[in-house]
C-alpha cells in the first residue's frame, strides 16, 4: 500500500469512523465511548506525526478523486496542512479528555461526542484540503457539525446564540461559494500550491480583486474579522470544552487558515501584493485587533472577555498573513499555533473555575489562587502569553510580527501591536491581581465537593499540559520541529517555491 | 576553565529559576526558605572567578540565545549577586512565618533569575525576557504587605512598568531591524546609523528610563520603596533600577556621533534628577523615601554621564569603564543604607547609628570610601576630555554640588532614622545588615589599590579638599536652616504624580460624558442592528410557517397542481 496516497484519507477516517460508531452506541456505554474517543485521538495524532516527519523530508501526500468534470476532491499534505493538522489533533486529544471530565454525569453525551468527532474530522479535512472546492466542503461540514455542540445545553440563550451562529456562518459560506465558483469558471480547478498560481496573472485585475473580496468576506466570518465577528461572543454560552476548541482550534482557526490558503497558495503572496489587496486586509485586521481588545475591557463575564480577546488575537494571524515579507508570514503562522495553545489554556481554566467554584464573573475570582493554585498558575501563564511577555509563546509571535511590520511597507502596524499589548495587559492583569492578591471570599458562588486534587483531575491534566506547552514553545522556540522552526520552513517554501 | 565557566553561566541562571520547584513538597518549602540567600551563590562565584572570554550559546532557546560575561557585565553581576545574597539573608529574618513566605520566596527567586538573566544575556530576546521576568515578579514583592498604600504604589509601578515594557519592546525591535542582528553588541552602531533614529532613541530612553528613574518616569520609586518589605527595597534600589542603566549602556550609540540634542536632553534630565530629587528628598519623613529620592538623584548622575558621552563621543573611552564601578559602589552603599532601616532605627547606641550612616559618606565621596575614587575618576575624565560644549566644562563643579546635595540627603536620612521609633529587631536582621555595611566599606578599601579602568587616586590636599568642601557647604546650609528654625515645606512622596493625578481625574471627568455618549451610541447601533436581525428572523419564521402549510396540505396542493396542468395543456 502506498502510504503517500492513502495517509490523508486514513487520517480523516480516524475521526469519521469513531463518529459513526459513537452515534450508534447506546447512551449508557460511557466507558466504551471514552476508550474509542481517546484511542482514535491518539491514533490520529500518531498518523499526523508520521506525516509531519514525511513532509519534513520532502515527501508529498496526495489523494485525488474526480467528483465532477473539472472538479476534484483533493486531500494532500504540505507543510502548512500538517501544521494545522498537528495542532488540531494534539489539542483535540486534550479537549476530549477535558470534555469527558466536564460532562461527567450529564445527559446526551453520545450526541455530544458524536458531533465532536465529526467536528474534528471536518477540521482535519480543512487542514488536508488540496483545493478550494474540497476546502469548502469541509468548511461547511464544520459549520453544521459545530451547531449541535454550541446549543448542547438547550437553553433558550444557547439556541438563540446557535441561530445567530448559523445565520452568520451560512451567509459567509454562501459568499465563499460564490467566490470559489467565480474563480473556478475563470481558471478551472486550482490545487493549492506554494507561491500561488501563475495562471491568475493573466486575468483581469478587477475581477480578481472582487473574487479576493468575496473569498475573504466569506472566510472572515469565521475568522471573526470586525464587523463580521458578531456571532463569536454569543457563542461562549456553549460548554467550556466547546468554547475552548471553537476559539483555539476549530472554527475561528478554520477561517484564518482559509485566509492563509487564499493569499499564499491560491493567489500567491507576491501577486496579492501586486494586486494591492494586502494593505486593506491589514487595516481590517488592525481594526479588529484594537476593537476586540477594547470590547474585552468592557466585559465582566470571564468567558465573554476571553471571547473578545479571541476576536483580537486571531487577527494577529490575519495581520501576519497580510504583511508582505517572510518575517510577518512567520509571525502569523506561528501565532496560529501559539494563540491556540494559549487560548485553550485560558478557556480550560475558565471552565474549571465555573465547574469547581461556580465563579463565572471576574469579580467572583478573588483569591481563587489560594483555592486552585495549579489552575490559576496555568491561567497566569496563558494571560502573560497573551500579553506577549517573554519567554512565553505570545512573545515569539509578537516579535516576528513587529519585525515583519517594520521590514514591510506598513511600519505603523508596530503601533497597533504596542497598543494591543497595553490593552491586553489592561484586561488580563486585573484578573491576575484578583486571583493571587485578593483574599478569598467566605463562600464560593457554587462550590463543587472537594476532591483530592483542586478540581476534577480530568479537567486539571489538560490545563496543565497546554500551559506547559505555552512555556515550552516559547522557551525552546528555535528548536527543530518547534512551531517557530516549522513556520520558518513554510515561509521559506512560500517565498522561494 | 572553559567548562567550569560555561557550567557556571548556566547554573547561575538555573538555580534561582528552578529553586521554586521546591515549593511543590512540604519539606521543600522550608528548604527553599533556608536556601533563599544562597541562590545567587553560583552567580557570585562566576563574577569573582569566571572568565570573560567564554560565551555559552543556547541555540534552541528563545530566538537563539547566548550567555556570557564581559568586563562591562562583571561589576553588574558582582553587585547583583552580593546584594541579593545579603538582602535574601535579611528577608529570612524579616518575614514572620504567617506572612505568605511561600509566595514571597517564589517571587523573590523569579525576580532574582530575571535580574541575573538580563545581566548575562548577549542577545535581545533573553535580555528582554530577563527584564520582563524581573519587572513582573518584582510587582509581587512591592505589594507583598497588601496594605492600601502598597496596593496604590503597586498600581503606579505596574502602570509605568507596562508602558516601559511596551516602549522597550518597540525600541529593541526598531534597533534589531536596523542592525539585522539579535546580538546586543550590534545594536549601538545600528542605532547610530538608523533611518528611524529619533523614534528608536525615544523608545529606548523612555523604556529603560522607567526603571532607571528618569525624571517624570521616576514617580513609582518613592512610592514603592517605603511600602515594599525592606529587603525588597534594598534590591529594588540597589540592583533592579540599574537594569535600566545597563539597558542604556548596551543599546545607546555611546561613542558614536549622534545629533547633539540627545546628549543635551540626557544631560538636562540627569541634572534635573540629581538636584530636584535631592531637593524633594530632604523634605521627606520616612528614611526609605529619602533613600528612594537619593537613588533617583544618583541615577541622575549616571544619566548625566551618558549624556556627556552622547554629546562628546571622545569621552566614551575614559568614562565608560567608570560607570559600572559607580553602579557597584552605589548599589552596595544603597543596599546597606536600606538594610539599616530596622536594626539601626530609633535611639540606638551611637556606634550603630554611625555605622548606618557610613555608607552614606561613600555616596558623598569622602576619602577612604568607595565614592572617593569613583567621583575623582569621573571628574578627572571630564576635565581631561574635550570641552567643545560649555556645559561640559562646568560638569566637575556640578558633580561637586551634587555631592553637597547628597550630603543633605544623608543628613536627612540620619534624622529620619534617629527620630522614628525603634522597631524590635531580631539579631538576624542586624547580622545581615552589618555584613552589608562591611561589604560596602570593604569595596572602599579595595579601591585604594590600583584598579583596572580606574586612574590612580590622589590623596593630595587639593583632592581631599575637593571631596570635602561640598560636605562643609551642606553643613553650613543645615546650620543656617537650624538657626532660622523655619520648618521646611513637605512634598508628598511621588511629587509630580500628585500634579498629574488631579489632571487625569479632571480629564476623566471632562471626557466621561463623551464616553457615555459613545457607549450610548454603540448601544443604539446594536439595538438597530438587532431590530434588523429580528426582522430577518421573523421573515424566516414566516417562511417556516408557510413550509408547514405546504407540508400539511401537500396532497390537496398536488391535486390542484395536476388540475392546473390538465387545464393548461
Amino acid at each position: 500500500m502506498n502510504s503517500s496516497l492513502w495517509l490523508p484519507p486514513v487520517v480523516l477516517a480516524t475521526s469519521l469512523l469513531p463518529a459513526i460508531i459513537i452515534f450508534l452506541l447506546p447512551e449508557h456505554r460511557h466507558r466504551l465511548r471514552t476508550v474509542i474517543n481517546l484511542s482514535a485521538a491518539l491514533l490520529k495524532l500518531s498518523l499526523v506525526m508520521v506525516m509531519v516527519w514525511g513532509v519534513f523530508h520532502g515527501k508529498s501526500y496526495y489523494f485525488s478523486l474526480q467528483v465532477l468534470p473539472q472538479v476534484a476532491l483533493v486531500l494532500s499534505a504540505d507543510a502548512l496542512s500538517v501544521m494545522f493538522a498537528g495542532l488540531s489533533s494534539l489539542l483535540w486529544f486534550w479537549t476530549t479528555v477535558y470534555a469527558i471530565g466536564y460532562l461527567q454525569g450529564t445527559e446526551n453525551r453520545g450526541r455530544f461526542f458524536g458531533f465532536f468527532s465529526l467536528c474534528v474530522a471536518s477540521t482535519l479535512g480543512i487542514a488536508l484540503a488540496g483545493n478550494l472546492f474540497t476546502f469548502f466542503i469541509f468548511y461547511e461540514m464544520l459549520t453544521l457539525s459545530t451547531y449541535p455542540l454550541l446549543v448542547h445545553k438547550g437553553t433558550p440563550e444557547a439556541l438563540a446564540a446557535g441561530r445567530r451562529y448559523l445565520i452568520y456562518t451560512l451567509t459567509g459560506g454562501a459568499l465563499l461559494l460564490a467566490g470559489i465558483a467565480w474563480l473556478q469558471t475563470l481558471t478551472g480547478d486550482l490545487d493549492f500550491q506554494a507561491g500561488g498560481h501563475q495562471a491568475l496573472s493573466a486575468l483581469g485585475v478587477d475581477s480578481l480583486r472582487a473574487i479576493f473580496f468575496l473569498l475573504i468576506a466569506g472566510l472572515g466570518v469565521k475568522a471573526a474579522l470586525v464587523p463580521l465577528h458578531g456571532w463569536l461572543p454569543g457563542a461562549m454560552v456553549a460548554p467550556a470544552p466547546v468554547s475552548a476548541l471553537l476559539h483555539a482550534v476549530a472554527v475561528v482557526k478554520a477561517g484564518v487558515f482559509g485566509i492563509i490558503r487564499v493569499i499564499y497558495d491560491t493567489f500567491g503572496i507576491g501577486f496579492s501584493q501586486a494586486l494591492g489587496v494586502l494593505e486593506p486586509l491589514a487595516i481590517v485586521a488592525a481594526i479588529t485587533i484594537l476593537y476586540g481588545s477594547m470590547r474585552a475591557l468592557q466585559q465582566q463575564d470571564l468567558k465573554r472577555r476571553l471571547a473578545f480577546s479571541t476576536v483580537s488575537q486571531v487577527s494577529y494571524v490575519t495581520l501576519g498573513a497580510a504583511l508582505f515579507g517572510p518575517l510577518g508570514t512567520i509571525g502569523g503562522l506561528v501565532h496560529l499555533i501559539h494563540q491556540g495553545l494559549m487560548k485553550i489554556t485560558l478557556f480550560f481554566c475558565a471552565g474549571s473555575y465555573a465547574e469547581t467554584l461556580g465563579s463565572k464573573r471576574i469579580d467572583q475570582l478573588d483569591g481563587a489562587g489560594k483555592r486552585m493554585p495549579w489552575t490559576s498558575a496555568a491561567f497566569t501563564i496563558g494571560a502573560f502569553g497573551m500579553i506577549g511577555l517573554p519567554p512565553l509563546a505570545g512573545f515569539v509571535s509578537k516579535w516576528y510580527l513587529a519585525t515583519g511590520a517594520l521590514a514591510s511597507t506598513l511600519p505603523w502596524i508596530l503601533l497597533v501591536l504596542l497598543a494591543s499589548t497595553l490593552l491586553n495587559a489592561a484586561y488580563f492583569l486585573p484578573i491576575l491581581y484578583r486571583l493571587w492578591f485578593r483574599p478569598p471570599p467566605q463562600q464560593w458562588p457554587c462550590e463543587a465537593p472537594r476532591q483530592k486534587t483542586e478540581c476534577h483531575p480530568w479537567l486539571l491534566a489538560p490545563t496543565l499540559f497546554t500551559a506547559f506547552a505555552v512555556i515550552l514553545v516559547g522557551v525552546l522556540a528555535s528548536m527543530p520541529f518547534s512551531p517557530l522552526s516549522w513556520a520558518q520552513l513554510i515561509a521559506a517554501r512560500e517565498y522561494l517555491p | 576553565m572553559i567548562m567550569i565557566t560555561s557550567a557556571g553561566l548556566l547554573l547561575a541562571l538555573l538555580l534561582p529559576l528552578l529553586a521554586p520547584l521546591l515549593l511543590l513538597a512540604r519539606p521543600g518549602r522550608r528548604a527553599l526558605w533556608l536556601l533563599l540567600p544562597w541562590l545567587p551563590l553560583p552567580a557570585l562565584l562566576l563574577a569573582l572567578f569566571g572568565e570573560t572570554s567564554i560565551r555559552l550559546p543556547l541555540p534552541w532557546v528563545l530566538l537563539g540565545s547566548e550567555l556570557a560575561m564581559d568586563g562591562l557585565r562583571r561589576p553588574f553581576l558582582l553587585l547583583a549577586a552580593l546584594l541579593w545574597i545579603l538582602a535574601g539573608g535579611y528577608a529570612r529574618h524579616y518575614l514572620a512565618p504567617n506572612q505568605s513566605r511561600e509566595r514571597f520566596a517564589l517571587l523573590w527567586s523569579l525576580t532574582l533569575s530575571g535580574n541575573l538573566a538580563l545581566i548575562l544575556a548577549q542577545d535581545v530576546a533573553s535580555f528582554y525576557t530577563g527584564f520582563a521576568l524581573m519587572t513582573f515578579a518584582g510587582y509581587g514583592l512591592v505589594i507583598h504587605s497588601g496594605s492600601e498604600q502598597a496596593r496604590f504604589a503597586g498600581r503606579i509601578y505596574l502602570l509605568l512598568a507596562v508602558i516601559g515594557e511596551a516602549l522597550m519592546l518597540a525600541g529593541l525591535v526598531l534597533a534589531v531591524v536596523a542592525a539585522d542582528s539579535l546580538q546586543l553588541a550590534a545594536l549601538p552602531e545600528a542605532v547610530a546609523n538608523s533611518e528611524r533614529q529619533t523614534l528608536t532613541l525615544l523608545c529606548l530612553l523612555g523604556g529603560f528610563g522607567v526603571k532607571a528613574g528618569l525624571p517624570l518616569l521616576h514617580v513609582w520609586l518613592p512610592l514603592a520603596h517605603p511600602v515594599a518589605p525592606t529587603p525588597a527595597s534594598a534590591v529594588l534600589s540597589g540592583v533592579m533600577i540599574k537594569a535600566g542603566l545597563l539597558g542604556w549602556l548596551l543599546t545607546l550609540p555611546l561613542g558614536y556621533a549622534v545629533p547633539a540634542v540627545w546628549g543635551q536632553t540626557l544631560l538636562a534630565m540627569g541634572l534635573l534628577a540629581a538636584f530636584a530629587a535631592a531637593a524633594i528628598g530632604i523634605t521627606q519623613n520616612d528614611p526609605k523615601t529619602v533613600l528612594a529620592y537619593s537613588s533617583v538623584s544618583q541615577m541622575g548622575l549616571l544619566t548625566l554621564c551618558l549624556g556627556a558621552i552622547l554629546l562628546e563621543p571622545g569621552l566614551a573611552a575614559a568614562l565608560l569603564p567608570v560607570i559600572p564601578l559607580f553602579v557597584l559602589h552605589h548599589g552596595l552603599a544603597k543596599g546597606a543604607l536600606f538594610l539599616a532601616v530596622g536594626p539601626a532605627q530609633g535611639r540606638q547606641p551611637h556606634w550603630k547609628t554611625a555605622l548606618a550612616v557610613l555608607p552614606g559618606l561613600a555616596l558623598i565621596g569622602l576619602p577612604l570610601t568607595s565614592g572617593y575614587a569613583i567621583k575623582q575618576a569621573l571628574k578627572q575624565s571630564l576635565y581631561d576630555g574635550p570641552k567643545e560644549f560649555l556645559l561640559l566644562a562646568q560638569l566637575p563643579l556640578l558633580l561637586a554640588l551634587a555631592s553637597a546635595a547628597t550630603s543633605l540627603l544623608i543628613w536627612r536620612y540620619y534624622r529620619c532614622l534617629r527620630s522614628s521609633t525603634a522597631k524590635s529587631s531580631a539579631s538576624g536582621l542586624q547580622r545581615w545588615w552589618l555584613s552589608s555595611a562591611a561589604v560596602s566599606i570593604l569595596l572602599g578599601l579595595l579601591l585604594l589599590r590600583p584598579w583596572p579602568g580606574l586612574p590612580p587616586q590622589s590623596y593630595g590636599l587639593a583632592a581631599i579638599w575637593a571631596s570635602g568642601w561640598p560636605l562643609l557647604l551642606a553643613a553650613a546650609l543645615i546650620a543656617l536652616q537650624r538657626w532660622q528654625r523655619r520648618p521646611g515645606p513637605t512634598i508628598p512622596a511621588g511629587d509630580v504624580l500628585w500634579l498629574v493625578l488631579p489632571l487625569a481625574r479632571l480629564l476623566r471627568d471632562r471626557y466621561a460624558p463623551l464616553i457615555t455618549i459613545l457607549s450610548h451610541r454603540q448601544q443604539q447601533c446594536g439595538q438597530y442592528l438587532r431590530s434588523k436581525v429580528d426582522r430577518l428572523l421573523r421573515a424566516e419564521q414566516a417562511f417556516l410557517d408557510t413550509e408547514i402549510l405546504l407540508r400539511r396540505h401537500s396532497a390537496l396542493l398536488f391535486v390542484l397542481l395536476l388540475a392546473l396542468a390538465w387545464w393548461l395543456f
